[in-house]
């Protein structure tokens, strides 16, 4: 009997602890309603947790609508004006530029010349990337007017300036880890590191004050908890969902799914150092045997855009050409041509020697494995052995042991900011610190040097295009998809959609009904 | 007392030695383990930067020195108390660690709360019940929390409490609300050890000869339940614990990322990712430290719990 108490009085024990708990939670979930019906706010959900939130060295300063650049990229992906109202190439190394006028900082003081400057000479200090990525020299303010020198003839200055590190902040303020002080829409309330950043609107912004009184970002690593936090409304809007969390999502009345094409590129990229795939033939029969459509339909569960070059399809320099069809009977003619028999065993040999490669993969992005498990089995059915290797550290792995592999899943930003200038300069020169595969093609090294040294527009436009074609040709890559940046957005969420260049999360035009 | 300072002694003692062996073993691991922080100090995923700027940066930083050499400048700096900064993002480590601890700390007695309401009335219900259904009930919670992972679990708790009930918080740590999931995603994933421990140790103690006499000098089951029998069960739990801790604060990292808790998880898993290697170095060392400190103080529980350590004297 009197165990039976025990047990009793344990079990009531903790049903009281539960109800307990139970209660607490509910009076904080009132405590919010009431919160929301008086002012308008929002929370969104991101991915990647900042350590800081220093525009020059993270990218939420510009993200949360805290900082700006001097210029954007715009919806079309095009080069617009933002804190600069205009500019000008005076000659091959000197810029200058004209603010605009009516911009205040969160502070109240006014955003001029002298201030932009003292925030160049701090983002270059404290950020070496930055540094070396802008290559200023000198910098001279007058009035509304800034002046910057580079240390070289340097056309792709103007495009540089659309990283967010670029971004213009007051440099004499305290704190500028956590509370930066800048000309955005909104201002920071509180910042804790690696977990939430709340914001206020700033009620003097230039470009109109904003519709949202305030925004609460918070970071979580796990696309799961983020899509069940969006359901849960917790969040009002959720990055990255991964495409298996969908159905629930798309299936809600109160919730959609937004999905733009990023400016990310998947690929295989080919080892040109590889004696077998130094025939053309050989990486244009290998590009046959990619199924775009499978890969897009099946593997991105439709959250994707087939490929046919690096940059996204909405660049004006990207290539027009329709992405290579799937053709395994023209892969073997090609692979036949290029020498190959199958043997008895039905695989693809040249000089006795079979046709062998291994292909490497990494788990950083779930979807890249299964790109490699596919073409292993495409290529199987065509006689040729596929070796899958799967790696912890992708890059190390592919520089330092640059004689194991033959062609590896592979991922890059192609065009960050509105250029593919930098591409072409890190994936196809000898010396760029992502070319592992020693791409060497003396054409494309032509025009990406003649593009470093052009200022024009519409001819960088024509030399990045060229050297497309030629990339293509040439299939040192064979470019499979552009996945596509997934967010959760629950419908009271008004005046607001992802942008491919997922730079300016935060906007003044957003609303909640 | 003198006893008490011996001990405190041996183990300052213990403490220096396994810092020095650990932060040299995992940075002897972290230097032959592919990869370093070059790549992303020179954010090559977005900006554009040559094998030269890499070579540079390797250069200023020292990483081309011998390991030895790189070892022996972090211990000095230790010796100065300093544990450098960061290489990604500048701040000093000892900065970045102590704001995230006590979170960390904190969901670290949840889950120990959670797991002492969980573990002691399971444990007690088979050991008292032996070979019934509340027996049968206890073994299969301890069963079914060893075999579910706790990711698995946190998410599970996420979809019931929060998306479909609508009562628990999903992330962050405002109110105490926020407490509950992860502090039960732990203490659930720590529970079925002690709950069989618990269960075993009872079992043998309610068998042993000064239960027997208490029965005999006419003294209710229950007094004899949890004034004397689980007493005496518990030092095993005790040891358990301290030998644990280590287990603990790893675990702790899932959940906390799970769940946005802003203790350390998320950034040393960003550290580890990055080969920042002075966050890791630090983070080792103040983690190296706590075990040893706990196991400390488990010892003094020794002392506390079971009054025949406690040299003859009768109580406290």
């Amino acid at each position: 009997m009197k165990n039976k108490k025990t047990i009793a009085g344990l079990l009531l024990a903790l049903l009281l602890i539960i109800t307990a708990c139970n209660n607490e939670a509910g009076t904080e979930e009132e405590e919010k309603d009431q919160s929301t019906s008086e002012d308008k706010s929002l929370t969104m959900l991101y991915s990647f947790a900042s350590k800081t939130i220093d525009p020059h060295q993270d990218w939420m300063g510009v993200r949360a609508g805290i900082a700006e650049t001097l210029v954007k990229i715009e919806e079309n992906l095009e080069i617009q004006p933002w804190l600069a109202e205009s500019w000008e190439q005076k000659d091959e190394t000197t810029w200058v530029f004209t603010l605009r006028d009516d911009v205040t900082f969160h502070d109240g003081s006014t955003m001029d010349g002298e201030a932009v400057k003292a925030s160049f000479e701090r983002a270059i200090e404290v950020n070496e990337a930055l540094d070396s990525a802008l290559k200023i020299d000198k910098m001279e303010a007058d009035g509304q007017q800034i002046t910057f020198k580079t240390t070289e003839e340097y056309p792709a200055f103007l495009s540089e300036l659309v990283h967010t590190n670029a971004s213009i902040i007051k440099t004499d303020a305290e704190n500028i880890g956590e509370k930066p002080i800048a000309t955005g829409a909104f201002q920071v309330e509180s910042f804790s590191s690696e977990e939430a950043i709340k914001l206020k609107k700033y009620p003097r912004y230039w470009d109109g004050e904003a519709n949202l009184d305030h925004v609460t970002i918070k970071f979580n690593s796990d696309g799961n908890v983020r899509a069940l936090a969006l359901q849960s409304g917790e969040a009002d809007i959720a990055y990255h969902l991964p495409p298996e969390s969908l159905k629930p999502i798309e299936s809600h009345n109160d919730l959609r799914v937004e999905s733009v094409a990023s400016l990310r590129v998947h690929f295989f990229l080919y080892n040109s150092a590889k004696p077998e795939l130094q025939d053309v033939k050989v990486r244009q029969a290998l590009d046959l045997l990619v199924n775009r459509p499978v890969a897009v339909e099946e593997i991105m569960n439709g959250h994707a855009t087939a490929a046919s070059g690096p940059f996204n399809p909405d660049f004006k320099f990207a290539s027009e050409k329709e992405p290579a069809a799937y053709d395994p009977a023209k892969a073997e003619m090609l692979l036949r041509e290029a020498g190959y028999e199958k043997n008895a065993d039905g695989k693809l040999e040249k000089d006795g020697k079979q046709l062998e490669l291994t292909l490497a993969t990494y788990e950083g992005r779930p979807e890249l494995p299964m790109m490699a498990q596919y073409f292993q089995s495409e290529a199987a059915n065509l006689g040729i052995k596929v070796n899958v290797v799967t790696v912890e550290n992708i890059d190390s792995y592919l520089w330092e042991q640059q004689q194991e592999w033959d062609l590896v899943t592979y991922s890059n930003l192609t065009a960050p900011r509105g250029d593919g200038g930098y591409f072409l300069n890190v994936s196809y020169l000898p010396d760029g610190s992502l070319n592992p595969g020693q791409i060497n093609i003396p054409e494309v090294n032509n025009l990406t040097k003649q593009l470093n040294k052009e200022a024009d527009l519409e001819k960088r436009i024509d030399l990045q295009k060229r050297a497309v074609e030629i990339v293509q040709e040439e299939v040192s890559q064979s470019f499979i998809l552009h996945p596509h940046i997934i967010v959760g957005v629950n419908q009271r969420v008004k005046n607001w959609k992802p942008g491919s260049e997922e730079y300016y999360l935060i906007t003044n035009e957003m609303d909640v009904e | 007392m003198k006893q008490f300072l011996l001990i405190i002694g041996s183990r300052m003692l213990q403490l220096i030695i396994m810092v020095l062996v650990l932060s040299f073993i995992t940075f002897l691991l972290m230097k032959i383990t592919p990869g370093d922080p070059i790549r992303t100090m020179l954010n090559v995923e977005d900006m554009a930067a040559t094998k030269a700027d890499e070579e540079r940066l390797m250069k200023e930083y020292k990483f081309d020195r011998p390991i030895l050499e790189q070892y022996g400048e972090w211990v000095i700096g230790v010796l100065q108390l300093d544990l450098g900064e960061s290489l990604i993002s500048k701040r000093p480590v000892l900065d970045m660690i102590l704001e995230k601890l006590p979170a960390t700390l904190s969901l670290s007695i949840g889950g120990l709360v959670v797991l002492f309401i969980i573990a002691v009335p399971m444990g007690v219900l088979g050991a008292v019940y032996e070979g019934r259904w509340p027996d049968y009930l206890s073994r299969w919670t301890a069963l079914t929390g060893a075999s579910i992972p706790s990711f698995w679990l946190g998410i599970m708790l996420i979809y019931v409490f929060s998306v479909q009930l609508n009562l628990l918080p999903v992330m962050g740590k405002a109110t105490l609300a926020h407490f509950i999931l992860p502090s039960v995603t732990l203490g659930v994933a720590m529970a079925p050890l002690y709950i069989r421990l618990l269960r075993e140790r009872l079992i043998a103690t309610l068998q042993s000869s000064y239960i027997e006499a208490a029965k005999a000098r006419g003294l209710g089951k229950k007094r004899i339940l949890f004034s004397h029998a689980l007493r005496g069960s518990l030092i095993p739990l005790v040891t358990m614990f301290g030998l644990s801790i280590g287990g603990l604060l790893g675990g702790v990292t899932v959940i906390e990322i799970l769940f946005s808790w802003p203790g350390m998880g998320e950034l040393i898993v960003n550290a580890v990712m990055s080969r920042d290697y002075p966050v890791i170095q630090g983070y080792i060392l103040i983690i190296g430290f706590l075990v040893v400190v706990s196991n400390l103080v488990v010892d003094i529980m020794y002392v506390i719990i079971n009054p025949q350590l406690y040299n003859g004297k009768e109580s406290m």
